[in-house]
Formats: structure tokens, C-alpha cells, sequence
């Protein structure tokens, strides 16, 4: 009886043990590893990063690999795993892609929760990752960082833009609606003085939970006040909650924001027309001819998968990508001078010239886009835009 | 054959203390988690499993203790926010004890429920009203030394669920589970006994949740009370068997090993082939590990 069970541990023990084993053995390929939210409530989100890696991959080993300084090219593969929407799976399965798949370079997990708690970990072990579908201003305590964030999409910044556009489109009241979630919630208290600066007056200012499943008496409560522009703080699950109960109200705003998720393809899909005149977060677009590499992440994008890559998530997954990729040309694999290569570089992306200040990249202006036609244009700020913001006529 | 249960887990114990020491952070990584699970189920038991009033609420005492120790950490020493982390939670059910113990059955379950998800939207509440958009915590101690701390804790869990069993405290929870009318009746301060177990399962999980907020670096409160602790918990008590105080402790160890091996070896269907594993568990080996352990001891001996 006791040797069995002890036999039944020994077993398992070394299935456990084995099991990396495999793919440890081809040396050849440079290996990345990520966690992604397959599962959760972050599910809706994933494949807009999933998408733009595999993309990635495929471009990188048809070219022959990823260069190493004095252009040896090894080919790349990837080692991910489901962190279930939960950070603190995200944290195991990064210490375990670490210490015990003994990947080559890191890739980033999806959402703000899961980069912030990575932060501790990437530091610890002294690894470097470039982030991309995250944002928040408490990472700039974090000093000297081995995370990077790639979006301009940081709430500070980001409440003080949203302010002056309203203003700037003759939007004088504004109804908030906002998820329980972090990154939600950190918009919202940059927003709300930034708002009050230019005059705009707060006529609602509610929050929800992030699994909420009806928003019909917050919406009625909206639609009761008339606000010029409804300014809705969802992530990508709720964002579909949202537009599909403002289109059944009828809320008659000509300015909608939902702030994460219309800038997915399936959003469009889902919405038709009725998803015209919505403003999102994104601070790039493939209608953009400003910058010449994104017009050719673009049309791959649409060639291999069937549909636009989001002008939000899929545009900052690729440009860590394309980061990672230039540091590790110039500074190979070792941890240290992949950071300083990181840390110090300037990059080219499909978003223009990238170089970080601290955590933050320093150089991308942060963004509103509008969709029009089906098509995601970036409207703001004048600087960068494809497109002038037009009211929102119906749904 | 009884005396290798107590031999087995001190040598459980041995080796989770001596996992950091193979300096291998994932193996560590594990040895917590099974740690903690086996504190979290034990705990559980000590209310459920004796007077057979199911918790579906755990979650609520391990986040109270969580956020309890992340707003400590920075102010005082780790053993003093520890304990703060314990206490809280069993105020907490000192408080909410009385009223929420008049209901039995199915009505419990769903009471204990609802009351963890009020305070997790509660606290978001507060935390958004503070000003606070997730936590970093930049001043936790080691993840060997929390090892160290949690396995303490699974330790002091299972002797503690051993020492409510065999007590006159925990015949009066039996004599709750089996008939509570006629126990009141025959004179067993039901009310008390209930209340004090209540708060005797609600400790330890204050002072695991303040353990595993340290380990993550990262406090948000829709992950510290989230609900699928509390459908852990009680998934891993009935795995193991919830007639015997090993039985927790083969369930945690049972159930965790599993689900590492599982998103570990197949990361795409892993869920798939978790639950599968659950519902022919249940329908096969009904008393759990334990039972399942005794039966093949019985055809042995």
C-alpha cells in the first residue's frame, strides 16, 4: 500500500519532469514564452494578441529567423499558456517559463493586471520583457524596470486628451460610466478634473462590475439626462454589453466612447452600422499612411486571418515585437544587454519612431480613433489624424 | 497502519521546508501551492466537513486577510501583519456568525455565496473610492520565506482540524451535522458550537490570503475574493474525503499536482481534461481519496 503510493508520487514526480523535456532538447530555435487569458473573463481580448505573435513568428522564420548580432538568424517558437484571467497564474507561469521551460525571451500576457503583477518577477530574475496591452501610471515606480510599455494609451495622459477633444468638438456635458477594473478606474479619476479644467460638466458617474451582464437601468439613467457625450470605460467583454444595450435604448449622444474593445474586428462584425460613430482608444490605424510599416502589418494581418487587426492591441503586440526584435539584433540574448539595448534604443514600428523614458515610450502621441464607415480612423490628436470626428448620427 | 498517517505528514513537511533549497523556483512555486490549498481545505473542514454546514463563501475570509496585509505590509513587521491578517477575517465572522448560521441546507450554501461576492464588489468600491487602481507590493518577503510561512500554516490548519475532531467541541459539531433538533434538545449549546467553528475555519484563511497577495506582488480585489478559491476549496475537501482529516490533505495534494501536471503537459485542454477528471471522480470513487485509500487497505489487510 505504501509503496504504491509512493511509487504513484515517483511517477508523477518525473512526468512532471519530463514533460518540458522535449522540446529542451532542439536547441535551434530561440524560444519565447507567454501566458495569455484564454479562458476568463479577459477571454475576448486574447486573440487579438495571439494573432499579431503567430503573425510575427511566421514572418520571422520565413525571413530565415530572428538576427543575432553578426547576422546569425535562428528560428523562432513560441511556449505559451493560459493564465485563466488571473494574475496570480500569470506570476507562476512566468516563474515557471523562467526557471523551468529556461526560455530565451519573454513575451507579453495580456491586460494591466497581469503586467503590473509581472513587474516584481521580471525583476527578480532580471529579465527583460517589453509589455504591450497595458498601461498604468504606477509603473513609474518601478525604477530601473526590466518592463517596458509600448501604448501612449496611459490614463493621465489620456484624461487630459479625452478632455480636450470633447471641448474641442463643442461637447459640454458627459455622462461616465465606468468598469470596477484597474485600468478603467484610473482613467476615470484622471478624467474627472481633467474634465472639470475645461469646463465640461459631469452629469453621471457611475461604476459597474466587470462581470456585469445588463446595464439597462445605468443606461436609462443616461439616457434620462441627455449628456452630450457618454463616455463608457469597458474593457472588451463589456464594450459588446454596452453598445448592443445603448443601440436597443436608442441613447441619442453624438459622442460615444467605449474605451477597450470596438477597435476589435469581431466588434464591427457584431455591430454593423450601428457601431459607426464610435470613439475608442487606439493611437494607431491601418488607414494611416504616415507610418510605411503599417500598411504592411495591415494588409498580412488581413491576408492571413480574414480580418483587421485591432488598431489597439494587435497594433502594440506588434510593435514589442518589432522592438524585441531590433534589440535582440543588436544585443543578442543575454538579459542584461537586451535591457540596456531596450532601454536606450530607438525603435522603428509600425507606430513611427519608439523610444522609451523610464517605462514609458516616450515619443507615440496619445490617441482617440472613431470608427466610419467600418473603417477605424484615428481622429485624435490633429497631428496624427486620418479622419475628422464626426457626430454620431443613430445607431 | 495508523501510525504512518502522522509519520507521513511530517515528512510532507520536511520536504515542502526543504524545496527552496533545491534552489529550483518552480518546484517552490508548487510546494506553496499545495501548502496553501491544504491549509485552505483543512480550514473549510473544521466548519463544513463537522457540522455539515457547506461554505461556498471561503474566498471572503481569505480576501479580507489579503487586503488586510497588503494596506500592513509597508507599516509594520511581516508576523505582526500576519496576525492582523488572521484576525480580521475571524472578527469578521464573529460579526456576521449569528445571523447567517440560522439558515441550514442549500440556503446556507447560497448565503455564504453571496455574502463573499458583496464584499468583493464592496471593497472595489472602497479601493476605487481611495484612489487605488490595483496594488503593487513592492516590500514582500521572499517566496522561500513565504513558503516557509505557508507550510506552518498547513500545518497548524491540519492539527487544528485534528483537534477540533477529536474534542468535545467537535462532538457537539457532529451531533449538529447528524441531527441539530435533537441535539439542542438533548442540551448542546448548538448556536455557540456553530459560531465558534465558523470562526475557527475563518483564521487560517485570513493569514493564507495575506501569503498569496505577498507571492503574486499584486493586490486587485475581484482576484482576491475570487470566487474560484471558494469552488477550490470545497472541490479539493470532496476529492479527498471529508471523514477523516487526511482527507483535505490528500485533496489539496491530489488536486493541485493534477491541475500543474494538466495545464502544465496539454495548456489547450486542460480545463477540459480537469473536469473530466472531476465528474468521474465523483461518480467512481464517491468517499474520495481517503475512502478510496481505506478500501484498498481493507482488502489488503
Amino acid at each position: 500500500m505504501k509503496r504504491r503510493t509512493t511509487l504513484a508520487g515517483i511517477a508523477l514526480g518525473a512526468l512532471m519532469a519530463v514533460a518540458p523535456l522535449g522540446t529542451a532538447w532542439a536547441a535551434d530555435p530561440i524560444r519565447i514564452g507567454y501566458a495569455i487569458a484564454r479562458t476568463g473573463i479577459f477571454a475576448a481580448a486574447a486573440p487579438s494578441q495571439e494573432n499579431p505573435y503567430a503573425l510575427w513568428q511566421e514572418q520571422v522564420n520565413a525571413a530565415g529567423g530572428m538576427e543575432l548580432p553578426g547576422g546569425e538568424r535562428r528560428p523562432v517558437e513560441f511556449v505559451s499558456y493560459d493564465d485563466q484571467s488571473n494574475p496570480a497564474n500569470t506570476v507562476r507561469i512566468y516563474e515557471r517559463l523562467i526557471t523551468q521551460d529556461k526560455v530565451d525571451l519573454l513575451a507579453a500576457p495580456w491586460g494591466t493586471p497581469m503586467h503590473l503583477a509581472l513587474a516584481p518577477v521580471l525583476q527578480r530574475y532580471k529579465f527583460p520583457m517589453v509589455g504591450n496591452t497595458a498601461a498604468s501610471v504606477q509603473l513609474r515606480k518601478v525604477a530601473p524596470g526590466y518592463i517596458w510599455f509600448v501604448t501612449s494609451a496611459i490614463p493621465d495622459s489620456m484624461g487630459a486628451e479625452m478632455a480636450a477633444m470633447l471641448k474641442a468638438n463643442g461637447m459640454k456635458s458627459v455622462a461616465v460610466l465606468a468598469n470596477e477594473l484597474p485600468y478603467a478606474q484610473e482613467f476615470r479619476s484622471f478624467l474627472l478634473p481633467a474634465l472639470k479644467e475645461q469646463g465640461i460638466e459631469v452629469l453621471v458617474d457611475q461604476s459597474y462590475p466587470p462581470d456585469a451582464k445588463d446595464m439597462t437601468s445605468l443606461l436609462v439613467e443616461v439616457k434620462g439626462k441627455s449628456p452630450d457625450a457618454v463616455l463608457a470605460l469597458t474593457y472588451p467583454a463589456d464594450a459588446f454589453l454596452f453598445t448592443g444595450q445603448a443601440r436597443e435604448l436608442g441613447l441619442a449622444s453624438p459622442f460615444v466612447l467605449s474605451l477597450i474593445g470596438p477597435t476589435i474586428d469581431a466588434y464591427r462584425k457584431a455591430f454593423g452600422g450601428a457601431a459607426d460613430g464610435i470613439v475608442s482608444s487606439a493611437h494607431w490605424s491601418g488607414q494611416s499612411d504616415m507610418w510605411p510599416r503599417g500598411k504592411a502589418f495591415f494588409d498580412a494581418y488581413v491576408a492571413k486571418f480574414g480580418e483587421e487587426p485591432d488598431a489597439l492591441d494587435s497594433a502594440v503586440t506588434w510593435m514589442s515585437m518589432e522592438i524585441l526584435q531590433q534589440a535582440v539584433a543588436k544585443a543578442g540574448l543575454d538579459h542584461e544587454k537586451l535591457r540596456e539595448a531596450i532601454a536606450t534604443g530607438t525603435f522603428d514600428t509600425i507606430n513611427g519612431p519608439v523610444k522609451f523614458d523610464g517605462v514609458q515610450n516616450a515619443m507615440t502621441p496619445t490617441g482617440f480613433v472613431q470608427i466610419q464607415n467600418g473603417k477605424i480612423e484615428l481622429v485624435w490628436p490633429p497631428a496624427i489624424k486620418t479622419a475628422d470626428f464626426k457626430p454620431k448620427q443613430g445607431w | 497502519m495508523k501510525g504512518i498517517w502522522p509519520t507521513a505528514g511530517v515528512v510532507l513537511a520536511g520536504l515542502a521546508l526543504a524545496a527552496p533549497l533545491s534552489g529550483n523556483a518552480y518546484l517552490t512555486g508548487v510546494a506553496f501551492q499545495i501548502a496553501m490549498w491544504i491549509a485552505l481545505a483543512q480550514s473549510w473542514s473544521m466548519l463544513s466537513a463537522t457540522t455539515g454546514y457547506v461554505s461556498l463563501g471561503h474566498a471572503v475570509f481569505y480576501g479580507i486577510g489579503g487586503y488586510v496585509a497588503v494596506l500592513l505590509v509597508d507599516a509594520a513587521p511581516f508576523p505582526l501583519v500576519l496576525l492582523v491578517a488572521a484576525l480580521a477575517p475571524a472578527v469578521f465572522a464573529a460579526v456576521i456568525g449569528l445571523p447567517v448560521l440560522r439558515v441550514r441546507g442549500p440556503y446556507f450554501v447560497i448565503l455564504t455565496y453571496g455574502l463573499s461576492e458583496l464584499v468583493r464588489h464592496g471593497v472595489m468600491r472602497i479601493e476605487s473610492a481611495l484612489g487605488s487602481f490595483g496594488r503593487m507590493i513592492f516590500s514582500a518577503p521572499s517566496p522561500e520565506a513565504l513558503l516557509w510561512w505557508m507550510v506552518a500554516l498547513a500545518v497548524a490548519a491540519t492539527l487544528g482540524a485534528w483537534a477540533v475532531r477529536h474534542s468535545r467541541f467537535g462532538a457537539g459539531l457532529a451531533a449538529i451535522r447528524e441531527d441539530e433538533v435533537a441535539a439542542e434538545t438533548l442540551g448542546v449549546p448548538t448556536a455557540r458550537l456553530k459560531l465558534l467553528a465558523l470562526i475557527a475555519s475563518a483564521i487560517i484563511p485570513g493569514a493564507v490570503g495575506g501569503l498569496a497577495m505577498m507571492r503574486t506582488g499584486y493586490f486587485e480585489p475581484g482576484q482576491a475574493f475570487d470566487p474560484v478559491v471558494s469552488f477550490t476549496i470545497v472541490t479539493m475537501a470532496l476529492v479527498g474525503g471529508t471523514d477523516s482529516v487526511r482527507g483535505p490533505v490528500m485533496g489539496a495534494i491530489g488536486f493541485a499536482l493534477l491541475s500543474e501536471l494538466l495545464w502544465s503537459s496539454f495548456p489547450q485542454l486542460y480545463m477540459i481534461v480537469l473536469g473530466a477528471a472531476l465528474i468521474g471522480f465523483v461518480l467512481f470513487v464517491p468517499q474520495g481519496l481517503s475512502g478510496l485509500v481505506d478500501r484498498i487497505a481493507g482488502r489488503r489487510a
